[in-house]
């Protein structure tokens, strides 16, 4: 009975999912090694964050466990927009699962050179803007400030016809001030939220277990903090609002969607368990049927704004 | 890659050596599969952990479908790990990584610091059975903490302790002299000469290694490390594990690694932070 229900979603612009599960960035890497993957349940990937030249990301120690979280601080290791569309996209191409790329830079001719580099390419089905990393030098900056958010995605709306989700950061005093902002500037959905600046010092040595200090916190320790910013969004704006932060389970997904998400995407437990795309996707399928929902649309608690969409 | 997602089933649990514990448990499929220096991602169920833990396999035995794997308690993982015993199931992602490259009729001197050791009994075991002459050179603070030499059957076992109870006293890589002073040629010139290096030990342990070694002549290729970082994944998504590569930029221990050639590494990068 779950086979039948419908569990797609319209992320804008023609990209439709047929699951609402995708798999956060960085978390996935570009697709091709995360083993044990079942890439039939997801609903799309979004790849590691790409930038126009090649980096080589931070001096390790890199990651560090926390109280149910992790940190990192990986500064964009990626082999730059280049690579990824001579080598990369054609194999997407052959896939049936839509590929969303994670854009990346220092400044905005960066992500506007990534994107346009990007339109046009078959394989790549999104763009997904990173104004939202806490981990390199000024990674911040356009996540924080509307007005910067803003003429950001203004910027890349003017050079590609791809849908269009920007990564918000929950390290700001009003998330959907920048969403609204976003919204108007152009995007097609926003993806809430990115990390939260963190760190863990180690005491033995009395520095910071992070080469760089601090790193951005993840896994289910954040999960309600996650939720709280898409129950706010997804009241406030018109477009999809994809849910993203610590989600584990099931129950963890329908909570997203509950609150009014869109879609949601799987991060941290990508490293755990690598099964768990497969799993959520049925645990929310068997919820459906069981509740005689039929699709994603009805699930919403205050469904008003996600008609638009489904 | 073939990876095991089924539970293991714990069957045996003991402490081989001070307060380290063995675990062995039965997983056919994993124990056909890895190879020596491999290692697998151990889920952990203890409260507010999340990631898997990475341990090497320290042996395993094809024939009766077990795996080893030998390690001190260190935090929440370990000591959840430590307390699974006989009947209890573990969950395991794996066989990941490279193992050490083998090939080769050279002798070997295998050299392990402190929990180091614990992916040796299963190596020396593969050396052995190719026919080569191993050494296998041990260090631990004192005698306690050695794993006995019955676990290393077919090499010749040298030991050193920090507090002089066993073997020789001082660290482990002052043997390297001594035991190279066994072979005709160990810098490699001629035919027959040379001899291969394989460690695994804490990072200061590596640096001094590579040290002697650069002093002694012999080349860093002829070094394999098994590398010990902090890991997310193990299967090179997350990006964590990063090493410093020589020429720049970092290569990763979960997927390039964990045994990787000493030449590939940047000595001079190379932080002691993985082992608190």
């Amino acid at each position: 009975m779950a086979d039948r229900v419908d569990l797609s979603v319209s992320l804008g612009r023609g990209l439709r999912l047929r699951s609402p599960v995708m798999v956060a960035s960085g978390t996935f890497g570009y697709g091709f090694d995360a083993p044990g993957a079942d890439r039939t349940a997801l609903g799309a990937i979004v790849t590691k964050g790409t930038t126009p030249g090649a980096r080589e990301g931070n001096a390790p120690t890199r990651i560090a466990e926390t109280p149910s979280a992790m940190l990192n601080a990986i500064g964009l290791q990626n082999p730059g927009v280049d690579h990824v569309v001579r080598v990369y996209a054609p194999k997407w191409a052959t896939w049936d699962v839509p590929v969303i790329v994670n854009v990346a830079g220092d400044a905005v001719d960066d992500y506007v050179a990534v994107a346009r580099r990007l339109d046009g390419v078959a394989g790549v089905a999104g763009l997904e803007l990173n104004i939202s990393c806490p981990n390199v030098a000024n990674g911040l900056q356009f996540g924080v400030d509307p007005r910067m958010a803003a003429q950001l995605t203004a910027r890349v709306r003017a050079v590609t016809r791809l849908s269009l989700l920007v990564k918000l950061t929950p390290n700001v005093t009003d998330i959907v001030a920048v969403g609204r902002a976003v919204e108007d500037a152009g995007a097609d959905g926003v993806s809430a939220i990115n990390t939260y600046l963190g760190m863990a010092i180690d005491v033995r040595r009395r520095r910071p277990v992070l080469s760089r200090g601090s790193g951005g916190l993840s896994g289910p320790a954040i999960k309600p903090l996650a939720l709280h910013a898409v129950w706010e969004l997804a009241a406030a704006l018109r477009i999809p609002v994809v849910g993203v932060g610590g989600i584990t389970t099931a129950t963890d997904a329908l909570e997203f969607l509950l609150a009014g998400a869109a879609a949601v995407q799987l991060g941290t437990v990508n490293y755990v368990r690598p099964q768990a795309v497969r799993e959520i996707h049925d645990g929310i399928a068997a919820y459906i049927a069981a509740h005689d929902l039929r699709h994603l649309g009805a699930l919403p608690i205050r469904p008003a704004r996600m008609e638009a969409h489904v | 890659m073939s990876l095991a997602l089924a539970p293991a089933l714990v069957v045996e649990r003991s402490t081989p050596m001070g307060d380290a514990i063995e675990l062995v448990v039965h997983h056919p499929t994993s124990a056909a599969a890895v190879k020596p220096g491999q290692f697998f991602q151990l889920a952990v169920a203890a409260p507010q952990t999340i990631l898997r833990r990475p341990y090497s396999a320290a042996w395993a035995d094809p024939q009766g479908g077990r795996i080893g794997f030998i390690f001190n308690v260190v935090g929440a993982g370990s000591g959840w790990l430590a307390v699974r015993h006989e009947g209890h199931e573990l969950d395991l992602l794996g066989p990941l990584g490279r193992g050490f490259n083998l090939e080769g009729a050279r002798p070997v001197i295998c050299m392990a610091g402190g929990l180091g050791v614990a992916v040796f009994p299963g190596v020396v075991q593969a050396l052995v059975a190719r026919k080569r002459r191993v050494t296998m050179l041990l260090g631990a603070r004192t005698s306690s903490q050695l794993l006995p030499a019955d676990r290393f059957t077919g090499a010749d076992v040298l030991t050193a302790t920090d507090d002089g109870s066993v073997g020789y006293q001082g660290p482990v890589v002052d043997l390297l002299p001594l035991t190279l002073g066994r072979f005709p040629s160990p810098q490699g010139q001629g035919r027959g000469g040379g001899v291969d290096i394989l460690t695994c030990g804490p990072t200061p342990m590596l640096q001094a290694l590579i040290e002697n070694v650069r002093q002694l002549g012999l080349p860093l290729e002829s070094i394999q490390v098994a590398l010990e970082t902090p890991m997310g994944c193990g299967v090179g998504t997350c990006l964590g594990c990063a090493i410093p590569r020589t020429g720049g930029g970092y290569l990763l221990s979960c997927i390039e690694g964990p045994c990787v050639r000493a030449d590939r590494i940047d000595w001079g990068r190379m932080t002691d932070a993985f082992h608190g």
